[in-house]
C-alpha cells in the first residue's frame, strides 16, 4: 500500500521505522506518520466495531473530523487515529463500541 | 421563522432504504428520522435533541446536510428554507477535564 | 488574557493570506488552526493551478503552500497549530482547545477562514471500512504516501473527484469508474479528458446503489437513474472494487460565524449556509470578517485573494493602513478576483445550462456526458488547427479562466483573449510566429490539453506524469481521447526539465493519418 515514488512529489519524508502493537500483534510503522497510516500499510482495515449494531468502522475522512477511526490507544478510547502520530511500542486496540471489547459484551 | 405545526405531512409510510444508517456517530436511520419528523418534530434542533442524530463525536459534520433534507423532503419544502441548527460551543469534541482546566490555567 | 491585533482562524490559503497581508502592515497576527500543519488542502494538492501569472497559475499547490508558508514567517505572523477553535463569544474573545489546554484569547479584528467539509452521501453498506471521503484520499497518497485502495470507483466528478481521479492514477491505483448522479460531468472538461483518455469510464446519470461486502468494501453496484431519481430497472452494474471514494460536494464551514452572531443566508449558490459579507469580506458584526470557503465554495487561488483583501480591511479598520493605500490594493486584489469568477464554471454561472462557449462553437456533447471531446467534435475549437511542421493543439473547448499557455510561450504563438480580452477566453494559435517545439506550452498547461503534433512526421508530443517514464524507442500503443487503442506507437523522445516542473513531455510516433487522434501513449499493446 505503500507508494515508493510518485511522479510528482518523489519520495515521501518518513521518520524512523518503529515497532507498534495492534491487539496484541507486533506492526511496524514510521514514527510520526498517523497510526492509522501506518494500519493501512499494515493491512488493518477495521478500526472499530460500534456500539447499536457492532458493525466495523475504518478509515474515512483522514482529517479527524468524522471520528469513524478511533480506537485504544495505549489505554485511552476514542483516540482518532487518523491524526494521532505512530510512536515506538504504542499499544493500539481495536475498539467496541466506547471502549475494550468485555465492556461491550 | 415559525415552523408552521399544523400542516399535514402525510403520516409515516415505510420505504425501502429506512434502514440506511444517516448518522454514523450514534446509528440513527433513514427511518428512524422520518418517523420522528411524522410524529411531530419538525425542526432540525428537535430532531437533534429527540433522536440524537448529530450529537456524537462528529458533532454532525457528516450528517447535517443528510438530515437537512431529509427533513425537507418529509416538509415538502427547499433544504435552504429550513431553520439551521443552533451553533454552539464547543464546536468540537473536549474532553470535560480539558474543558474543567480552562478556568484554573489561563487568566494571565 | 493574551491580545493581539488580529485572530485568524483557519491556516489554510484563505487565513494565511490575510495573516500575511495584515501583518505586512505592522498588525500582531496569530492564526489558529486544528491541524498539525498549517497550509489546509494546499498541500494535497500536487496539480497545477488554474489562473494567470498573478493568480499563481501553472503552479502545484503544495509550492504555493510553501511559498505561503514563507511569507508568513517573513511577515511575522504566529501560526499555533493542534489549536482547535472551539468558540467565539462577547467582544472578540475566542476559546482555543491545544493539547490538553483551553486558553482565552481577544483581539481587535478576527478573520474566520475556517474552509469547508466534504459532503457524503448515504447508500445500503455506506458504513463499511473502504468507503471513504475524496479528501481522506488525497491525505492518504499525497501527504503519507499511502495508496487508499487498489482499484476504486469514485463517486462524484465535479472538479475534486476528477482531480482526485487522476492523482489516484498517478499514486498506481486502479480507478475502475467515474460516476455522477448529474446527466453532465461537473467539473472541467480538460480534467475529465486527461482520466478518459488513460481509460477511466464515466457513467453520467448514474448513482451508487450499494457498497458490497462484510467486513470491508469487496465491490460497488451503480445504476442508471430516471429524471425522478429512480434506478433505472436492469441497469445495475457491479465493479469488483476494495474502495469507494466520494466526491459529492463541499459544505462551507461556517459554525463558528453563526456563533459569534453574524447574520448568515442559507444560499445555494455558495453551497450552503455562509456568513452575509461586504465586499471587503467583513460581516455583520463590525470588525468580524470571513475569507474562503467559509463564505462560499469556490477554488483555493479565489480564496487566497479573499483571504489577502479581508487581511488588508482589517489592517485599514484598526487604523494600521490608509484608505488611499487600501483603495490602491483593492483595484488590484478585486480586478484580479473577478477575472477567476468569470466563464462557464463561475460561482454566478451555477444553474446555468450552456450550449456554446462565448466564441460561439457548440460545446461537446460527448465531453459532458463520456469525459472525451469526440474527435469528430474537435475540429470545431479555434486552437485545433493543422499546419506545417510541429505546431501546438490547444484541446481547450470551455471558457474556464486560465492563459498559462499564452504566458509560457517564448515568440507569442498563443493568444488567450487578445487586445485585453479575458482569460476565459479559449486559446488561439498564431502559425506566423513560428513554434519551435520548445514544449513549454505543453507543460504548462494546468489541464495538460496541449500537444505538440507534427501531422506529416506522426509525431505526437503529450504530457506525461506517470511512473515508470517510457524510454526512448520503447514500443507500445497510442490511445484515443477515450482511452482506446488507436494504433502502435513508438516513443521518439521523452524530456524532462526544471523548466517543465515534473510534467514530462513524451513524444510518440504513429503512422500519419492517426496523428489526429493519438492523445496518449500505453506501454502494454
Amino acid at each position: 500500500m505503500r507508494i515508493n515514488e510518485h511522479p510528482v512529489l518523489g519520495g515521501y519524508p518518513k521518520g524512523e521505522a518503529v515497532a507498534f502493537t495492534f491487539d496484541g500483534a507486533r506492526l511496524s510503522g514510521y514514527a510520526g506518520e498517523p497510526v492509522a497510516m501506518a494500519l493501512k500499510a499494515a493491512g488493518v482495515f477495521i478500526h472499530r466495531y460500534t456500539r447499536k449494531n457492532h458493525s466495523p468502522r475504518g478509515i474515512f475522512c483522514a482529517i479527524g473530523r468524522c471520528t469513524d477511526c478511533v480506537m485504544i490507544v495505549n489505554g485511552r478510547p476514542n483516540v482518532r487515529t487518523c491524526i494521532t502520530p505512530l510512536a515506538a511500542d504504542m499499544d493500539v486496540r481495536t475498539q467496541y463500541g466506547m471502549g475494550a471489547k468485555h465492556a461491550a459484551l | 421563522m415559525l415552523q408552521d405545526r399544523t400542516k399535514n405531512t402525510g403520516g409515516f409510510s415505510p420505504a425501502p432504504d429506512d434502514g440506511l444508517i444517516i448518522c454514523r456517530c450514534e446509528e440513527i436511520t433513514k427511518g428512524e428520522i422520518r418517523r420522528a419528523i411524522q410524529d411531530g418534530l419538525l425542526t432540525l434542533t428537535e430532531l437533534r435533541r429527540f433522536l440524537r442524530a448529530g450529537m456524537g463525536l462528529c458533532q454532525g459534520q457528516t450528517c447535517g446536510r443528510l438530515v437537512k433534507s431529509i427533513l425537507a423532503r418529509e416538509l415538502g419544502v427547499p433544504p435552504a428554507a429550513l431553520e439551521p441548527v443552533v451553533s454552539r460551543a464547543p464546536v468540537r469534541p473536549v474532553e470535560m477535564q480539558v474543558l474543567a482546566r480552562d478556568q484554573e490555567i489561563d487568566h494571565d | 488574557m493574551q491580545r493581539c491585533d488580529l485572530i485568524v482562524i483557519g491556516a489554510g490559503p484563505a487565513g494565511l493570506s490575510a495573516a500575511v497581508e495584515a501583518a505586512r502592515q505592522g498588525m500582531r497576527v496569530t492564526v489558529y488552526d486544528e491541524n498539525a500543519r498549517p497550509g489546509g488542502q494546499l498541500f494535497k494538492q500536487i496539480h497545477k493551478f488554474f489562473g494567470s501569472r498573478e493568480h499563481k497559475a501553472k503552479i502545484r499547490g503544495i509550492r504555493i503552500g510553501e511559498e505561503l508558508l514563507q511569507e508568513a514567517s517573513a511577515a511575522g505572523v504566529q501560526v499555533e497549530l493542534d489549536a482547535v477553535v472551539t468558540g467565539i463569544f462577547a467582544d472578540k474573545e475566542v476559546t482555543v482547545r491545544q493539547g490538553e489546554r483551553m486558553l482565552r484569547r481577544k483581539a481587535d479584528t478576527l478573520i474566520i477562514a475556517t474552509g469547508a467539509s466534504e459532503n457524503m452521501t448515504s447508500f445500503e453498506n455506506w458504513t463499511l471500512p473502504g468507503v471513504i471521503g475524496a479528501g481522506a484520499a488525497q491525505t492518504m497518497m499525497n501527504l503519507h504516501g499511502v495508496r487508499p485502495g487498489e482499484k476504486i470507483l469514485m463517486l462524484g466528478s465535479g472538479n475534486v473527484g476528477l482531480v482526485v481521479g487522476f492523482q489516484l492514477l498517478q499514486a498506481g491505483c486502479q480507478v475502475v469508474a467515474v460516476a455522477d448522479a448529474l446527466p453532465g460531468i461537473g467539473g472541467y472538461g480538460v480534467h475529465a479528458a486527461k482520466l478518459a483518455r488513460c481509460g477511466v469510464p464515466f457513467y453520467t446519470a448514474h448513482t451508487i446503489v450499494r457498497a458490497e461486502g462484510v467486513e470491508r468494501v469487496t465491490g460497488a453496484v451503480i445504476g442508471a437513474i430516471d429524471q425522478n431519481w429512480h434506478i433505472v430497472p436492469d441497469s445495475e452494474k457491479h465493479f469488483d472494487v476494495d474502495t469507494i471514494c466520494l466526491a459529492v460536494g463541499l459544505s462551507p464551514m461556517s459554525r463558528l460565524c453563526g456563533l459569534a452572531g453574524c447574520v448568515m443566508e442559507d444560499n445555494p449558490q455558495k453551497a450552503g449556509l455562509v456568513p452575509v459579507v461586504d465586499a471587503l469580506g467583513e460581516t455583520s458584526v463590525p470588525g468580524i470578517f470571513a475569507a474562503g470557503d467559509v463564505s462560499g465554495i469556490e477554488e483555493a487561488s479565489s480564496a487566497m485573494i479573499e483571504g489577502r483583501i479581508a487581511g488588508l480591511a482589517a489592517a485599514h479598520r484598526m487604523g494600521f493602513m490608509a484608505s488611499s493605500a487600501l483603495d490602491a490594493r483593492l483595484a488590484e486584489l478585486t480586478g484580479a478576483l473577478a477575472s477567476l469568477r468569470a466563464g462557464m464554471f463561475a460561482p454566478g454561472s451555477k444553474g446555468k445550462v450552456f450550449t456554446h462557449t462565448a466564441e460561439g462553437c457548440a460545446l461537446s456533447a460527448s465531453l459532458l456526458r463520456r469525459g472525451f471531446v469526440a474527435d469528430e467534435e474537435i475540429d470545431r475549437y479555434p486552437g485545433v488547427t493543422r499546419a506545417r511542421g510541429v505546431h501546438p493543439v490547444l484541446e481547450c473547448t470551455q471558457n474556464i479562466p486560465c492563459n498559462p499557455c499564452a504566458d509560457a510561450c517564448p515568440r507569442q504563438c498563443i493568444t488567450v483573449g487578445a487586445d485585453g480580452g479575458t482569460i476565459t477566453a479559449l486559446p488561439v494559435f498564431d502559425a506566423a510566429r513560428g513554434c519551435t517545439g520548445c514544449g513549454l506550452c505543453v507543460a504548462a498547461c494546468s489541464g495538460q490539453a496541449i500537444f505538440l503534433v507534427d501531422e506529416e512526421a506522426g509525431e505526437i508530443t503529450l504530457p506525461y506524469e506517470f511512473l515508470p517514464l517510457p524510454q526512448k524507442g520503447e514500443q507500445g500503443m497510442a490511445l484515443g481521447r477515450d482511452g482506446q487503442p488507436v494504433c502502435p506507437a513508438e516513443v521518439v523522445a521523452v524530456r524532462t526539465s526544471a523548466a517543465f516542473d515534473k510534467t514530462n513531455l513524451l513524444t510518440i510516433r504513429v503512422p500519419a493519418e492517426y496523428a489526429g487522434r493519438a492523445r496518449f501513449y500505453r506501454k502494454e499493446r
